[in-house]
């Protein structure tokens, strides 16, 4: 009986395989941003060139599944927010370096010069910022924060991002740390960070939902998500903090055994083409809000680019990256 | 009718087959050895191996180093995670989360069951499809459902019916206990159900001739024949509340009510992975699982009773007279706050932009729904997708759960033990941690990553991990109906000279075919909502629908995540209801007409 029932079950199986063919794409790429989908689609209508799509989830779940993956990658490119975890992936030989015909051929603005990593880790192919969120219907005009020291004042009501979960808040407080010195900059996180059921969230939809929900009053968030809200109706308006914030770029890293380096230099050119441009801000969600890191594009309407930005200092962040992101949990996540 | 004990008052012992003494003995030792290993080897690879995958790393923490893999032994991680006040604490809330979880479901369940089945209700076709609808409700979608419920600036706050503290009072132990149950008893509600099916109505008719009243008919009888489902059912709903992510991860994140998933899922989400930490997590989790399971065993070692036979009677149904309305309320209130209010809030959300204007008039759109619809479009693609990855994983797993459970229930009560604490051990598991285990095993193990099939990245692969969590589901439904059967009829079968293949199909098959279309359904449900497995298996040829959703939630697009998943319950309960209707019609055991009697 039992071989007959294992022949039965290998036929199950096998029609399974039938029915679900192996993937036949050109490349493959792994990514956590809203408009890399859409991106990929213009793409192979302009190239021909075939992608797959493989989204997990957030930037930390994309993360860990290339993680697990360890040695043995899948993916052809890999496109996230963030910069430091690129120089980790880079030192594990999960990703190679970006060649450097690349970066001479991508017609980068003042900003975008800015963000290539001096290791070539990952291309930058836009960029946001974190500034502080602020529901309208809670908080008057005049009583508006104007700094990351006025979060102070919103004690117990202050929503942030988990950095152990959520590559684009480490940024943050790398780069908050930069401003402000460590000390200072941990001192002005406890006093604002008092409340921390909403204080180690685990992504910036979780931030403006707690505003909403009004458990939070204000927040820190990633602005793009936050512009993508409030153009969508939400009461809740962006505040950038006058001691600057640290560019956040999404970027673009390349497997070390891809096979398919023509295919992913492809892409790349696309994407830094006008219309590959005008895909990546073709759209209402949360990335589509980026700022351009292409000489000459401009940003969507309504979206400010004018920004006291910060450059984030990419060695000491990763250096110190499993310190800080351990003292956040410990200080402030349930 | 026939009440036989586990030790087989009458028939042929369970395993007597393989021994029978001298030469014959040992030749009977190696058939059956040869004949369930590939069974074993089935269940071991599916779950066993991408398991200790992932927990063989809280004692070699380097195992799957990026730079330098290393086999050394260190447990340093386990003495790691003790020492840590997040883990202890995690530990406890889990057990005191489980524990009352593990009654209070139970107890709903268990009056669900009893009023549904054994009693005259008016209004039944509001209340018998709620089991199956909340179940076919994914856990983070209800979660959502109730936050935007009782959050301080949700809908009820809105509406003017909530208060501030009682917000507040919500968000902690209780509002978690309060979800949970009206999440899990469905599973309570099955099992207990499945049992009151089998109990027939020979032993209450019995009672009735010798005068005994319905309540002490109840007490004295039913209750303590169903002690080993309700026993099941609380284990059932215990395991299925420490492997929670759903909950852990939205309403437990909010309260401050940390648990052990959740701490596993953050220490698996980044680079690089904390592997020793979420192994040494995973391996305590299990432990407290298998914990209950043993001790469960060793109470109740006498308590299981077999009362299928032949000549099973029918059980009755009572007709209460005014009383039914009462009795019809109550289960009315169970499915109200189950199934109906947070489908309300759902539907609302759909068919509204944003949040933070409520149900003002303007608020109003029926984008979402046509984003859901719109053919090719990515939501609807994800749907054709889930729907044919769930039907797969449906047949494939009840396949695999009938052959096994007729294979153990011959096999003797150890091999039954064994694999009935592993499934139910197998349902604690985190489908996060299933799910990397599969990565490991499908990508790095030297062996497996180079198989064509399954292969990492492709749908194969991901039907196999939704197969490896659906398996314990089924084996708990199907054995349970499978231990029921007295095992005269199958002998009675061997004896004239049916093969285990005729006797599977024409004897075993028929009398618990409403049990492995149940099994069947609650698969293909679970699976086109499953998530955990979906996204770390998610195939390179595009997402499922949970993935989906769940990436739609992440951007706080509730409305088209509402959208999605509103369009996909449809469809897929749909499908479900369809194929329930016509297996109730025409598979009920002993006849479709139930006898009716007046209290």
């Amino acid at each position: 009986m039992f071989n007959r029932s294992i022949l039965v079950l290998t036929a199950l199986l096998g029609s399974v395989a039938l029915t679900a063919p192996v993937s036949a794409a050109d490349l493959v790429m792994y990514d956590a941003l809203d408009f890399a989908s859409h991106v990929t689609e213009a793409f192979t209508k302009a190239t021909g060139v075939t992608v797959d799509v493989v989204e997990p989830g957030s930037t930390g779940e994309t993360l860990g599944k290339i993680a697990a993956e360890g040695d043995n990658p899948q993916f052809d490119f890999v496109w996230v927010d963030g910069s430091a975890v690129f120089e980790r992936m880079l030192a594990d030989g999960v990703i190679q370096p970006i060649p450097a015909e690349i970066y001479a051929a991508t017609k980068y603005n003042a900003l975008g010069k800015s963000l290539i990593p001096a290791d070539h880790a990952s291309l930058p192919t836009s960029a946001s910022t974190t500034a502080i969120e602020v529901n309208t219907a809670k908080i008057a005009a005049a009583d508006m924060p104007k700094s990351w020291a006025d979060l102070a004042k919103f004690a117990g009501f202050v929503a942030a991002k988990d950095p152990n979960l959520s590559g684009p808040s480490y940024q943050f407080l790398a780069g908050l740390f930069q401003t402000n010195g460590v000390d200072a900059g941990k001192a002005l996180l406890q006093a604002a960070l008092t409340n921390k059921a909403i204080s180690g969230l685990a992504s910036g939809g979780k931030v403006t939902k707690a505003l909403l929900t009004g458990d939070a009053k204000v927040g820190i968030n990633q602005d793009s998500g936050i512009y993508a809200k409030m153009l969508a109706g939400e009461p809740v308006t962006v505040v950038y903090p006058t001691e600057g914030s640290v560019a956040l770029p999404a970027s673009l890293g390349i497997s070390a055994k891809t096979q398919h380096m023509d295919a992913v230099k492809k892409f790349i050119d696309f994407i830094a083409s006008p219309e590959g441009q005008a895909a990546m801000q073709d759209g209402d969600d949360t990335d589509y809000y980026l700022i351009p890191v292409i000489e000459g594009v401009a940003a969507k309407k309504g979206r400010t680019t004018d920004i006291p930005f910060v450059l984030l200092d990419g060695v000491a962040a990763a250096a110190h990256e499993t310190e800080w992101k351990q003292w956040y949990k410990d200080s402030f996540v349930q | 009718m026939t009440l036989i004990s586990q030790q087989g008052a009458t028939g042929t012992p369970r395993g007597a087959d393989i021994a029978i003494g001298g030469t014959g003995a040992v030749s009977g030792r190696l058939r059956y050895m040869i004949g369930t290993l590939p069974i074993y080897a089935l269940f071991f690879v599916l779950i066993g191996l991408p398991l200790l995958t992932v927990l063989a790393q809280s004692v070699m923490p380097a195992l799957f180093d990026p730079v330098a893999p290393s086999f050394v032994i260190d447990p340093s991680p386990l003495f790691r995670a003790f020492a840590s006040v997040r883990v202890d604490t995690a530990i406890l809330h889990s057990l005191e989360l489980g524990a009352a979880v593990g009654v209070t479901s139970t107890i709903l369940g268990g009056v669900f069951a009893i009023l549904t089945q054994r009693f005259v209700l008016p209004l039944r076709w509001l209340i018998t499809p709620v089991p199956w609808l909340v179940f076919l409700t994914p856990a983070y979608l209800k979660a959502m459902a109730w936050v935007l419920m009782m959050a301080p600036n949700g809908y009820l706050a809105q509406l003017g019916l909530l208060s501030r503290p009682m917000s507040d009072a919500f968000f902690g132990i209780g509002g978690l206990v309060f979800v949970h149950t009206l999440s899990l008893f469905p599973l309570s509600a099955f099992i207990i159900g499945g049992a009151l099916a089998g109990l027939g109505g020979d032993v209450e008719d019995a009672a009735r001739l010798a005068g005994a009243r319905p309540l002490r008919i109840w007490l004295r009888i039913n209750l303590p024949l169903l002690a080993p489902a309700l026993a099941l059912s609380a284990i059932a709903t215990f395991a299925e509340v420490l492997s929670d992510f759903g909950l852990a991860t939205t309403i437990a994140k909010t309260s401050g009510f940390g648990v052990l998933t959740y701490g596993i899922y953050v220490a698996a989400s980044d680079y690089p992975i904390d592997f020793p930490m979420a192994g040494a997590q995973s391996l305590i989790l299990l432990a407290l699982i298998l914990t209950v399971v043993m001790a469960d065993r060793l109470l109740r070692r006498q308590g299981s009773f077999r009362l299928i036979s032949g000549r099973s009677r029918t059980a009755r149904v009572y007709d209460t007279g005014r009383a039914r309305w009462p009795m019809a309320l109550a289960a009315l209130l169970i499915a109200v706050l189950a199934l109906y209010l947070p489908m309300v809030i759902i539907f609302l959300r759909t068919f509204t932009a944003t949040l933070g204007h409520g149900l003002e008039t303007s608020n109003f759109t029926m984008l979402n729904v046509i984003g859901a619809l719109s053919p090719g479009a990515p939501a609807s693609a994800a749907l054709v997708r889930s729907l044919v990855y769930a039907t797969f994983t449906a047949l494939i797993s009840a396949g695999i759960a009938l052959i096994l459970s007729a294979r153990l229930d011959q096999a003797g009560p150890n091999a039954r033990a064994v694999v009935m604490g592993l499934s139910i051990g197998s349902i604690a598991i985190p489908g996060i941690v299933l799910g990397f285990g599969y990565i490991l095993v499908w990508n790095r193990l030297p062996g497996f990553r180079d198989w064509p099939f399954p292969h990492y990245g492709q749908p194969s692969l991901l039907v196999v991990g939704y197969v490896a969590t659906a398996l314990p589901y089924c084996l708990v439904v199907i054995l349970s109906a499978v231990g029921q059967l007295a095992p005269s009829l199958d002998d009675a079968a061997r004896l004239h000279g049916a093969t285990r293949l005729t006797r599977l199909l024409r004897i075993t098959l028929p009398l618990v075919l409403l049990s492995v279309v149940t099994a069947l359904l609650l698969t293909f449900i679970r699976t086109m909502f499953e998530l955990p497995v979906s996204q770390l298996l998610i195939p390179q040829n595009g997402s499922p629908v949970p993935t989906y959703v769940v990436r739609l939630l992440k951007n706080d697009d509730d409305g088209p995540a509402s959208a999605l998943a509103l369009v996909a319950m449809v469809t897929a309960g749909g499908l479900a209801g369809g194929l329930w209707r016509v297996a109730q019609r025409f598979l009920t055991f002993g006849g479709r007409a139930a006898k009716r009697t007046s209290l």
